[in-house]
């Protein structure tokens, strides 16, 4: 899963996961089982881990479930700086692009928000809470959290109970009412972290292209935004970006700016952090 | 209705006659009943087939009406069948003799109207087909779950308050009704109440089992509506999140329970001529408890909006809105009249006060139930949280097919559940008689109307769903405008800059010396610093730390975490490569650039995790208790039926042979 960091449209950059590229195997019966038997495993593993993961930040966030966080190399959060959004949308229509969804999935959805008689538009992602509401509601567990902080969907166990949709604060969450428009050829089927195509009955929500991060690329959002308004940060290593390669000190810009969190008091703890300011003139010569 | 004539025999005749009385040959009316009501079911499921074909857009969900018809459904249906329990265990539990004709039929609608709650839920869920992930992979913090195990305890529960009186009855009619029974229920009969003889002792065992069952029966049924409750109060949306809604819940099923239970035996009444056992006066003891939970449902809903309304808080203060005076607000006063006001004056007034005025309240209550459970999903589900606006929910032909289905499924289900058991507790009924002098059946009184008409939903406008046309997405070009051009290297005869770096005592000096083009240090002009990161792709980008001015000796120095303005610190043990960069003022100059590799062997990670909510580690313990408590009622379940059936085992009645 790790490998599918490629836009979806390219071919996958390296070989299928699971085949050893330097030898070339001889098909055998032997080699077919124990290819078969690894990848049932693998499989097998990397759902208990999901469930082990939303079990642990269920029940209670235990010494060491604290120590796996702190040990873990990323924590992407996203800074969304409104001083300079221009409300063009075209952050949702990268991301509408990318995932290849219908219209009316706006995974990232701009609003215009009223504030003093002024009108100015606020982009809102998924916000990644480091409590995510939507986690804990899930009867079925497709809902977890990875250790870097990403709050995915498993799209293979959703039953489409919508409890999350009832759960989560910022309408992060879309379903996926009837079945998804035909999309291009995929180079691999459908991961959590890449969940194109779309499964009809289930969730779907903003990954913050958790495909592409560790590749060390941008979000479509990110790399779609003409202002730089959005910036993907790593609360470990301190750093963010946005589209303009603008590069800044993530602790940095955040306390300068008097940065806040949407719904701070409900106790979710969002990864997605605002810069005010409307878009608007703060005053004179600024 | 029957073959059989009325008859004017003593009451032990006559309950046993009667009770047969469904096992006749069926009349016409009552295979016309089974044809149109199979049909509306099959009509259901064929809406369903369509919905899991084509998405559940059909059924008129989208993003902003996610929670709508079938969870109120759900929530309608389990709450009805609270009758059963209302009718049957706290009537048992306080003695009221008078309950003894009603149980049966009581008991058979809570059990048949909650496995159709229960079989609501499918219709609800996105992927049906993965149900069994509740199971396989449940997640013990969901609400959902939990309400898995209430409802199917409380399923189990019911079953087996509904079979327990059953041993005794089908022992009756097997050993001295034979020839009425027929070839198959005979069979049944003979193995449900094989080895019961009424003896002493068997009786003071199924006494006792129906005594703890119907003492647990009632905080399980309080369990299912408050977890159903907690599916919406344990989120952060407007009036979902509630304290109330728990026993808010609980009252309405309640209530909506006894308003089934009249109609349902009204409609049994009437069907099959059961004036003599059932009277006037079983419909105005049960309106006075109608009334009772009518009142409190009233004050409940008062108490619920009060305070949200009163305070103001803008998303609970729409919804309100919305409700009170809004696009809601005519089905929500609709609501108030039918389920508030009417049924109180049908009871309070005394020429009302009969088993018409009853049924016609119970007819009232029964759907205006559903409404309110309607406004209580849809009105927080289609308020967008972050825009404040409203969308709307809009009935389609599926879901109000699938909904139909589900009311005419409890009158068709009763029906032929009790073309197999008796409708009648026999037993219980012959029971009282003996204790008690038993009072005189009033006259028979006019009849009230079926079930099914009764129960039948009204006043829901059905709007056809708006053509939803799958749009394919406009592939607009992303703009990638990302990439930082590499550093330009100095130029001849321009300025020159050197870095320095060190980590000294856990934190890292960098000194830049700057020269000018004279050859000379080259003071007040100002050094950026920076650092390189490859977190965002190659080539590595350089992340601003500050700039410092040089000072006389054209040097500039930077510790990192010295002060405000500069927080950064390593966080990542290694080398870690940081640049020094000056550019020029004059016109066409470029930027000059030196970078040095710092070892860095003291790093942090610049991230906090979130602090614990203060009880968060009550969940874990919670679990526990509760998986003990459930394991503890199928236990004790369990047991009771072990035993009966062992109280029976001993007993040979030679006698009960079946042919």
């Amino acid at each position: 899963m790790q490998d599918r960091t490629t836009h979806p449209e390219e071919q996958p950059a390296g070989p299928p996961p699971g085949n050893d590229p330097d030898k070339p195997q001889a098909f055998s019966r032997r080699n077919l089982l124990a290819t078969l038997g690894v990848t049932a495993a693998g499989g097998a593993l990397a759902m208990v881990n999901y469930r082990d993961d939303a079990q642990a930040a269920t029940m209670s966030r235990t010494a060491s479930a604290i120590a796996d966080a702190k040990a873990a190399k990323h924590a992407w959060c996203m800074v969304i700086d409104l001083r300079v959004c221009d409300g063009c949308k075209l952050c949702t229509l990268s991301c509408q692009q990318r995932h290849q969804l219908p219209k009316e999935q706006t995974w990232i959805k701009v609003y215009p928000m009223e504030h003093e008689g002024q009108t100015f538009p606020m982009p809102v992602p998924c916000m990644m809470c480091e409590d995510p509401p939507c986690m804990y509601v899930c009867p079925v567990g497709s809902t977890f959290r990875t250790d870097e902080g990403l709050v995915l969907v498993d799209q293979d166990t959703c039953i489409g109970s919508r409890a999350c949709m009832a759960a989560c604060p910022y309408e992060a969450r879309y379903f996926n009412w009837k079945e998804p428009p035909p999309v291009k050829k995929m180079p691999l089927p459908p991961t959590p972290q890449m969940p194109v195509p779309q499964q009809k009955g289930t969730v779907g929500k903003c990954v913050y292209c958790a495909d592409r991060l560790p590749n060390g690329e941008l979000p479509a959002c990110v790399s779609g935004c003409p202002m730089g308004v959005i910036y993907i940060g790593d609360l470990v290593t301190d750093v963010a970006v946005n589209g303009l390669g603008e590069t800044v000190v993530l602790s940095e810009f955040l306390h300068k700016n008097d940065a806040v969190r949407y719904k701070e008091e409900l106790g979710t703890n969002p990864r997605c952090y605002y810069i005010a300011g409307h878009g608007q003139s703060l005053g004179a010569g600024s | 209705m029957t073959t059989n004539a009325m008859t004017t025999n003593p009451m032990a005749t006559n309950v046993r006659e009667a009770a047969l009385r469904p096992f006749g040959k069926p009349s016409r009316l009552w295979w016309l009943a089974i044809v149109v009501l199979g049909a509306m079911v099959v009509g259901g499921i064929a809406a369903w087939v369509i919905q899991l074909r084509d998405g559940m857009g059909v059924a008129g969900y989208s993003d902003q009406a996610f929670w709508a018809i079938y969870i109120a459904d759900v929530i309608t249906f389990i709450g009805v069948s609270y009758g059963g329990a209302v009718v049957s265990a706290i009537l048992r539990l306080t003695g009221a003799t008078w309950r003894a004709p009603l149980v049966r039929l009581a008991e058979g609608t809570a059990v048949i109207t909650v496995l159709i709650g229960t079989a609501l839920i499918l219709p609800h869920l996105g992927r049906p087909e993965r149900v069994w992930e509740l199971l396989a992979h449940p997640n013990l913090s969901a609400p959902v779950f939990w309400d898995l195990v209430a409802v199917s305890t409380y399923t189990a529960a019911s079953i087996l308050f509904f079979t327990l009186p059953l041993v005794p009855d089908m022992a009756i009619l097997s050993a001295e009704h034979e020839a009425q029974l027929g070839r198959r229920r005979t069979t049944l009969y003979a193995f449900v109440s094989r080895g019961w003889t009424g003896a002493p002792r068997q009786r003071t065992v199924l006494a006792g089992a129906l005594g703890l069952v119907s003492v647990m029966i009632i905080p399980l049924a309080v369990s299912v509506h408050s977890v159903l409750s907690w599916a919406f109060a344990l989120v952060s949306g407007p009036w979902w999140h509630e304290s109330i809604w728990a026993p808010y819940f609980v009252v309405a099923a309640l209530y909506s329970g006894v308003a089934l239970v009249i109609l349902v035996v009204a409609g049994f009444r009437r069907g099959y001529h059961l004036e003599g056992l059932i009277t006037e006066r079983h419909f105005v003891r049960l309106g006075f408890l109608l009334a009772t939970l009518s009142a409190t449902y009233l004050y409940l809903t008062f108490a619920d909006i009060l305070p949200g309304a009163y305070v103001g808080e803008p998303s609970v203060a729409a919804v309100f809105t919305e409700l009170l005076t809004g696009h809601l607000a005519v089905y929500f006063w609709v609501f108030i009249v039918a389920a508030g006001v009417l049924p109180l004056l049908l009871v309070a007034m005394p020429w009302t006060r009969n088993a018409w005025g009853m049924v016609i309240a119970s007819a009232l209550v029964a759907p205006a139930m559903w409404v309110k459970r309607m406004l209580m999903v849809v009105d927080p589900s289609t308020y967008n949280n972050i825009s404040g606006t409203f969308s709307s929910y809009h009935f389609t032909w599926v879901s109000i097919t699938i909904t139909f289905a589900a009311v005419a499924a409890v009158p068709l289900l009763l029906m032929l559940l009790f073309r197999v058991v008796p409708l009648l507790s026999i037993d219980e009924i012959e029971e009282m008689e003996e204790t008690s002098t038993g009072h005189s059946p009033s006259e028979p009184s006019q009849s009230a109307g079926r079930a099914e008409s009764a129960v039948g939903m009204a006043g829901t406008s059905h709007r056809a769903a708006g053509t939803l046309g799958v749009l394919m997405i406009v592939a607009l070009l992303g703009l990638f405008g990302v990439g930082t051009a590499d550093p330009a290297q100095a130029a001849t005869g321009a300025p020159t800059i050197t870095i320095q770096g060190v980590e000294v005592g856990g934190k890292v000096q960098l000194t830049a010396t700057l020269t000018g083009a004279n050859g000379q240090p080259q003071a007040d002009s100002a050094v950026e610093f920076s650092f390189s990161t490859t977190e965002f792709g190659t080539p590595a980008r350089l992340v601003p730390l500050g700039s410092i001015n040089t000072d006389k000796t054209g040097v500039a120095k930077l510790t990192l975490g010295g002060d405000a303005d500069h927080m950064y610190l390593p966080t990542t043990v290694g080398p870690q490569e940081f640049v020094a960069t000056f550019t020029p003022t004059t016109a066409d100059a470029k930027p000059i650039s030196a970078s040095a590799t710092v070892n860095i062997t003291v790093a942090r990670s610049a991230y906090t995790p979130a602090p614990d909510k203060p009880l968060a580690g009550v969940g874990k313990g919670l679990v526990v208790a509760l998986f003990a408590i459930v394991a503890a009622v199928w236990f004790t379940m369990a047991t009771q039926v072990w035993r009966v059936r062992r109280a029976t085992r001993g007993v040979r009645k030679p006698t009960t042979s079946s042919a």
